[in-house]
């Protein structure tokens, strides 16, 4: 009868967790296997029959020039608009620990474009930048900054740094208020007795708040690497990859492959290529963390 | 002398802080504004008058486009239902997952949190691919229902995630006490459990809807009628047709954005610091 009874509820235990692993297992774990598999096969998006091809796929791919250009791309993206979140997302976040009144207001104000859907930034921001009427172009030229209207998503030189700005503008406001919360973490205690040792503001930034935040920093740097990298939605619905290619990305590439071309398996191969390359990014990362994490136990 | 030094340092670190983060707010809010003041300005304004900021007179022209002759009211429709589904059993599968996790099997807690880390690894663009072909295959392209399904993929790990660190909040001994008193582990669960936990719940569940609401990519791919297609992807159609103006694009960008940033500023505080803490304490 215990036995029984012990059974029971060592079932139960499993129906609470089961809902949740069906759907990493079939809609997550699942679909990347058969992505896999489609990876080595001919399949099209209408055609219903497709066979083996082997390795043809990432020959084409691997050979092809503008996969390596969107590839570097990727990564000029990645970086430059990483480094722009953590800049600004990191100095907002200590003039915010740092003022007494109103901060709350500023961190209300300045989360605003984390909730933005990415239609809405496209859309918003090709209005402020239109080349014709758009806010911006016409009060640089009423200011006398040019002479003409800038023609910022359009024009070869502008286009990708202006997708990086963008991307900044939407990605800062999450690190900032995680790192505003890693920073209110920090023991006060031992400001004051740096203080009292005569320790400059920056010594104490270095030995005190760096180390005790530097976890949940690097681990935000992974999480928004991986979003970053894999991100589809900003550039597609802004420029499309345009002018010309310049700023096109493996996933706006993955994209054009399947659903432009068709070639549903062609572009498995790119988005597989796509995961290899951030899994080995990723695993460098997490060296770094592991070592921190063994330096602050 | 020290102390004048510090406090004066102290004065002008508190004016630059200030300074910066006005203008950090300037370019945070300008957008919004720039939307809803565009989505109320006459057709001529909108071209003539580019950096005029307020209207000279307020319209409704462009709202009313956008309901009567677009028929967006179909797509908001759309999208609440399938952003409440997702919501909905989303929150029901991670909330009995999480507890499930922490107080059942957690020496899995760990390798819950690798797992997770590698699914939010795998590129929406990857996952596309066998979605479409799957969904394709069991007759559930253009389905409503089918993208509730593909939702789930994006809903589910982020929940648990967030839920995982509101359990470990709850006290151990009140759930000894319930048991005591004869309660199975289903009834600690929604009698102690759930409301206890209940604020961390509702903002997750707000959270999992805004993010629903402001996907883009597997709906794109998902549905091609426009009676069945998410706000998200029949703003986007818009831009192909030639015809439609400015005004109108931003009367239809205010009605899908601000209930986003209005829900997410009531959730913000409970939601922003825990992405990262919580992968940090597990």
């Amino acid at each position: 009868m215990p036995v029984k009874r012990k059974t029971i509820s060592s079932l139960t235990s499993w129906l609470f967790v089961l809902p949740a692993l069906l759907v990493v297992v079939l809609l997550m774990l699942y679909p990347v296997t058969s992505s896999i598999f489609y990876s080595f096969t001919n399949k099209n998006l209408i055609k219903a029959d497709f066979r083996m091809i082997g390795l043809d796929n990432y020959k084409a791919i691997l050979t092809d020039n503008t996969f390596w250009t969107a590839f570097l791309t990727n990564l000029k993206w990645t970086a430059a608009s990483l480094l722009g979140q953590l800049l600004i997302g990191f100095s907002a976040a200590l003039a915010l620990n740092r003022i007494k009144k109103g901060s709350g207001i500023y961190r209300t104000l300045l989360i605003i474009p984390w909730a933005f859907p990415s239609i809405v930034l496209a859309f918003s921001w090709k209005w402020i930048l239109n080349g014709v009427s758009g806010f911006l172009p016409n009060l640089l030229v009423k200011l006398g900054i040019c002479d003409t209207t800038p023609q910022f998503l359009s024009s070869a030189a502008l286009a990708f740094p202006t997708l990086v700005f963008l991307n900044i503008w939407f990605g800062a406001p999450l690190m900032m208020v995680n790192i505003l919360s890693a920073l209110q973490t920090v023991p006060q205690d031992q400001y004051e007795s740096a203080r009292m040792d005569g320790a400059s503001p920056l010594q104490s930034f270095v030995h005190i708040t760096f180390p005790h935040i530097r976890m949940v920093v690097g681990l935000l740097v992974v999480l928004r690497t991986i979003w970053v990298f894999n991100s589809f939605d900003i550039i597609y619905l802004i420029t499309g990859g345009g002018p010309g290619s310049i700023t096109k990305t493996v996933p706006i590439y993955a994209y054009d492959t399947g659903w432009g071309m068709r070639m549903l398996g062609k572009s498995s191969a790119v988005t597989v290529l796509l995961l290899l390359s951030l899994l080995f990014i990723c695993s460098m990362y997490f060296k770094l963390l592991n070592r921190w994490e063994k330096e602050n136990a | 002398m020290k102390r004048r030094l510090h406090s004066r340092r102290g004065w002008l670190g508190n004016t630059i802080s200030y300074v910066y983060l006005t203008v950090l707010a300037i370019f945070a809010v300008f957008p919004l504004l720039w939307i809803i003041l565009s989505s109320v300005k006459e057709k001529g304004e909108l071209t003539q008058n580019p950096t005029a900021i307020l209207p000279q007179s307020v319209t409704w022209e462009n709202f009313r486009i956008v309901f009567e002759q677009l028929n967006f009211g179909t797509n908001i429709k759309n999208s609440i239902i399938i952003a409440g589904s997702t919501t909905l059993i989303a929150i029901v599968i991670s909330s009995l997952g999480a507890y499930g996790v922490v107080r059942f099997f957690p020496r899995f807690g760990k390798l819950m949190t690798r797992v997770l880390i590698t699914t939010y690894m795998f590129p929406p663009i990857l996952l596309a691919v066998p979605y479409a072909i799957i969904m394709g295959r069991i007759g559930m392209m253009n389905n409503r229902a089918g993208l509730v399904i593909v939702y789930l993929s994006i809903s589910v790990p982020y929940a648990l995630w967030l839920l995982v660190g509101f359990i470990h909040t709850v006290p151990l001994e009140i759930e000894e006490a319930a048991r005591v008193d004869g309660a199975n582990k289903l009834q600690v669960f929604y009698k102690v459990v759930l409301p206890i936990t209940a604020p961390g719940i509702v903002a997750v569940a707000i959270y999992t809807f805004i993010n629903v609401w402001n996907e883009f990519l597997y709906s794109l791919i998902m549905i091609n009628s426009s009676s069945k297609m998410t706000i998200a992807v029949a703003l986007r159609s818009l831009t192909g047709q030639e015809v439609l103006d400015w005004g109108v694009m931003m009367a239809a960008s205010t009605i899908v954005v601000l209930p986003s940033v209005i829900f997410f500023m009531l959730i913000q505080k409970r939601i922003a610091g825990g992405l990262a803490q919580g992968a940090v304490k597990s």
